[in-house]
């Protein structure tokens, strides 16, 4: 009866909330030392066994974030790459590979496999944790390099909040946030508009390197708790962005115009119902549904319109029990299955939906077998319809040498599934010789009906070859040590290695008659990462602190290696006449820097006056295989390595009012071909008006 | 036509001479030594049309002999005199659909000192216009690649022209650059830079005389 009346609750939170009788709260409010997103439960920082990197609310306001991307990009071994969208690059792992949540929830809709993280707007985040090293033995597909979970938190009692800033560019961001409250009941709304004009940085074009957006987020958040013991948690967000593309390209004093519109809409509702049995047992019932469109529109005076169409639905229901089996053994167990579907014009058919059935098992065994010691080990199988299936185990440890030293060590499996862009894609590009690409689940058949229809004018060897895709695979080893001399001052030192097979690349598999090229989709990649990550930091006094970090990676493409060693790839001397390539030539994965640096200056007084100079560096990476031998070596193109240094500065007041000022890229450093998502010196004022509220409902 | 003709790099010829040395002493031998020519013009652009914003060239190819080492008149097109022809990217051979000779050529993947005999179960391609070539041709499947984000052309390294002549004889070419002067202009150069100092092949060939297919 109870249960039936929380499923009705799920739909219809608002208009039964003055009916609901108040009882006391009794779930803990979360500090800001405890992570979720390592274990999938509550554990303090200090008692984590993997890599976990907290932002809180506080150090994303201070230095003026506005999208998960301004923040993602100052932290170490995260780099923002700039190909469909601003997608993120851990530990030298490209966009696909890693997963990123809110709430626990996953984000869909990839271009290219990139998640355009500027589509997250972060005035109402209480932190985002960040979990380095695979992590699908929780995570499943995806949880490759690691995983970013954004976390809202209805719970936090924040009086309204309205803040609106202005910045070059006619750069506008308006946001409110407000908290309602009683003993049983919490509601959290966010309302953010954001707009700017965009900018360009290309001598030569009239166009705009970020076109004029606008875009509009919202999130509501409720909590009923129940009972003492039973709560239900419902999230719904609603982000639309609007992209206006005016594109002009001057050549010899003749302008072609296009024009177009772009258009992106993302929903998800999440609810979970929790009740907690006893102190030992806990359960949670989650359901999500979300929704990414993306629609496209472009307008040439040379050329016929043209419409691009992506729509992904996920839905997914999951259930996580946490059992305390004694004081020193926990475990949790869990299950779930996902249906999804997308349809795209670039898929045979825009108005079928491509559908998927993922079903999955976890569970993870914590024991502390003394007070210096925890091991954690957990596996997790996913079942999937079209492809092969995966299992995916983890191990990690913290051993406590003493209150000063710590050692963390993990080792994972991740995997990613194909996508549907891999099996299902059926693209032919007109406007550039006429090349086709075929996903893995139909290239077989579409080509042999073209075959059949003359069209095919060769078939190659790995044609043959083709079949259902499995995953790719990477497993990963993280190794810390962690170094607290006194309350003041941290020190970590960690070594990473993750080893990657089974990529999935596209390769050509035939020629039309025409000569034009037919890609698929093989299994066939093996790449590694692997490097150091050095962090620092101290507070000298009450007020003035500095914190730095250094990552230096390697990358590399294993079978490129091979080919290198066999003498099989060629460069060309000074005099421009061929010879073999070396090994000590070859530089990696392209958009990769071998060392990266962050050094941040912070001052906080308790008068609210807050200040901070942030300085990020990054070294050279290949961009471009120019000189086409497809390995990326020292005769190719690479991006300057460069400095991008920010400021800013800002009071609160006593009286809920606050003032910041801030200025990105103090250097005006800019590489238009290399760093478009970099804009030259930017300048942002804020005012922020916070009243302290009464809760009342 | 500004062409330079360099006779040789004195290393070649003494290598060559060292090799002969060491190996076939008492043959007496037309030295088969490698020729670079430098700057070959190929059809290059002379304007940018106002109307369509593309640019123009002459739309004539540049017919070459290697054995006489000299450019070949366009009068002489429908004869046996030239070996290759070039406009742009587009390399023709002296037989099938471009011409009436015996020409052939094939693309083959290595260093250029390491081609030394052609073996006998090489297969020359023919020119069967507009379907295919002897010298593919088409960024990343010949002997060059376009980059679109650059607009450069880059001959790729290791690629070796295995050219069958139109009178029948054997050469091996490697092309070295597409740029006026040999020097792959800078991605930051300007647009028209990279329009009117394309289309100027630098390479070097070796041409054996004697009908043979070892060089």
């Amino acid at each position: 009866m109870k249960l039936r009346l929380l499923y009705f609750l799920i739909f219809t939170p608002i208009c039964l909330f003055s009916q609901i009788p108040f009882v006391k709260d009794t779930i803990q409010l979360q500090g800001d030392s405890v992570v979720v997103t390592a274990t999938r439960s509550e554990r303090k920082l200090s008692n984590v066994t993997v890599p976990v990197t907290i932002i809180n609310a506080k150090s994303i306001q201070q230095i003026g974030a506005l999208r998960l991307t301004d923040i993602l990009k100052e932290q170490p071994g995260i780099t923002m790459t700039s190909g469909f969208g601003a997608g993120v690059q851990l530990q030298g792992l490209n966009p696909d590979y890693t997963i990123i949540l809110i709430n626990g929830e996953p984000l869909v809709g990839r271009t290219a496999g990139v998640l355009d993280l500027n589509r997250i707007a972060l005035g109402n985040i209480k932190k985002i944790e960040i979990v380095k090293g695979p992590s699908s033995s929780l995570y499943g597909s995806e949880a490759m390099a690691g995983v970013i979970n954004i976390i809202t938190d209805a719970t936090t009692k924040t009086p309204l909040q309205t803040s609106i800033r202005y910045g070059t560019y006619n750069t506008i961001d308006a946001g409110v946030n407000n908290t309602l409250a009683s003993k049983s009941i919490f509601y959290q709304g966010y309302y953010n508009y954001y707009a700017t004009d965009g900018y360009s940085i290309r001598p030569s074009t009239a166009s705009r390197v970020t076109t004029p957006i606008t875009r509009l987020a919202t999130n509501q958040q409720f909590k009923y708790n129940l009972t003492q013991n039973t709560n239900l948690l419902v999230g719904m967000r609603f982000t639309n962005e609007q992209i206006k593309n005016e594109l002009s390209v001057t050549n010899g004093g003749l302008t072609i115009n296009s024009n177009g519109t772009e258009k992106n809409t993302d929903y998800n509702v999440s609810s979970s119902l929790n009740h907690r049995f006893s102190n030992s047992l806990k359960t949670s019932f989650r359901s999500y549904i979300t929704r990414y469109n993306a629609t496209q529109n472009l307008l040439t005076i040379s050329g016929a319109p043209y419409t691009d169409i992506l729509d992904h639905l996920f839905n997914r229901l999951e259930n996580q029990t946490d059992w305390v089996v004694n004081k020193k053994l926990t475990a949790i167990v869990g299950g779930g299955a996902v249906m999804e579907g997308v349809k795209s014009s670039r898929y045979d058919s825009e108005k079928i939906r491509k559908t998927n059935t993922n079903q999955y098992a976890f569970n993870q065994w914590e024991w502390t077998p003394n007070a210096k010691l925890i091991l954690i080990g957990g596996i997790r199988f996913d079942q999937n319809q079209t492809y092969a299936s995966a299992w995916s185990p983890k191990a990690s440890m913290l051993y406590k040498i003493n209150k000063q030293h710590r050692i963390r060590l993990s080792i994972g499996q991740g995997f990613k599934a194909p996508d549907f862009r891999q099996l299902y894609l059926n693209f032919t590009n007109a406007a550039a010789g006429s090349y086709s690409v075929f996903g893995t689940a139909q290239a077989q058949k579409v080509i042999g009906q073209l075959n059949s229809l003359g069209q095919i004018g060769s078939l190659y060897n790995n044609f043959y070859q083709l079949k259902s895709l499995q995953p790719e695979y990477a497993t990963g080893t993280h190794l810390t040590w962690e170094f607290e001399p006194n309350a003041k001052s941290f020190y970590s030192f960690q070594l990473f290695r993750n080893d990657i097979r089974n990529l999935i690349e596209v390769q050509q598999v035939g020629a039309y008659v025409t000569g034009a090229q037919i890609y698929s989709y093989l299994n066939i990649g093996r790449a590694f990462t692997t490097g150091l990550e050095i962090e620092a930091k101290h507070q000298f006094t009450n007020h003035f602190s500095i914190s730095t970090a250094y990552q230096y990676l390697e990358t590399g493409d294993k079978d490129q290696i091979a080919q290198i060693k066999n003498g099989t790839v060629y460069t060309r001397d000074a005099n421009g006449l061929s010879r073999k390539l070396n090994v000590s030539e070859y530089v990696g994965l392209p958009n990769n820097s071998k060392h990266k640096a962050q050094l941040k200056f912070n001052y906080n007084n308790q008068n609210g006056l807050f200040g901070n100079i942030r300085a990020l560096y990054r070294s050279k990476w290949a961009v471009n295989n120019t000189n086409g031998n497809e390995v990326y070596d020292a005769g190719d193109s690479f991006a300057k390595g460069y400095i991008a240094l920010h400021l800013a500065i800002g009071k609160d007041y006593l009286n809920g009012i606050g003032f910041q000022f801030g200025c990105d890229n103090m250097l005006n450093y800019i590489d238009a071909l290399n760093l478009p998502n970099l804009p030259g010196r930017t300048f942002f004022a804020t005012l922020k008006i916070q009243k302290s509220q009464k809760h009342i409902l | 036509m500004k062409q330079i003709l360099k006779p040789f790099l004195l290393l070649l010829t003494l290598s060559s001479i060292l090799f002969s040395c060491t190996k076939e002493e008492t043959t007496i031998e037309f030295p088969v030594t490698a020729i670079t020519v430098s700057n070959l013009p190929a059809d290059t652009v002379l304007g940018i049309n106002a109307v369509t914003g593309m640019p123009f060239s002459a739309g004539k190819y540049t017919f070459y002999s290697l054995e006489r080492n000299a450019i070949v008149p366009n009068a002489d097109s429908a004869s046996t005199k030239w070996d290759l022809a070039f406009a742009g990217t587009k390399i023709l051979i002296n037989g099938g659909t471009s011409g009436t000779g015996l020409g052939g050529a094939f693309i083959y993947t290595g260093l250029f000192d390491n081609v030394k005999t052609i073996s006998n179960d090489s297969v020359f391609k023919t020119d069967n216009a507009p379907a295919s070539f002897a010298v593919t041709y088409g960024s990343g499947k010949g002997w060059y690649v376009y980059d679109q984000l650059t607009s450069l052309v880059t001959p790729l390294a290791g690629r070796v022209l295995v050219i069958r002549t139109a009178s029948g004889k054997y050469a091996k070419l490697e092309i070295i650059n597409y740029y006026k002067g040999g020097v792959t202009l800078p991605i930051t150069a300007s647009d028209n830079d990279k329009l009117s100092k394309q289309r100027y092949y630098t390479f070097r060939y070796t041409y054996q005389p004697n009908g043979s297919k070892t060089f």
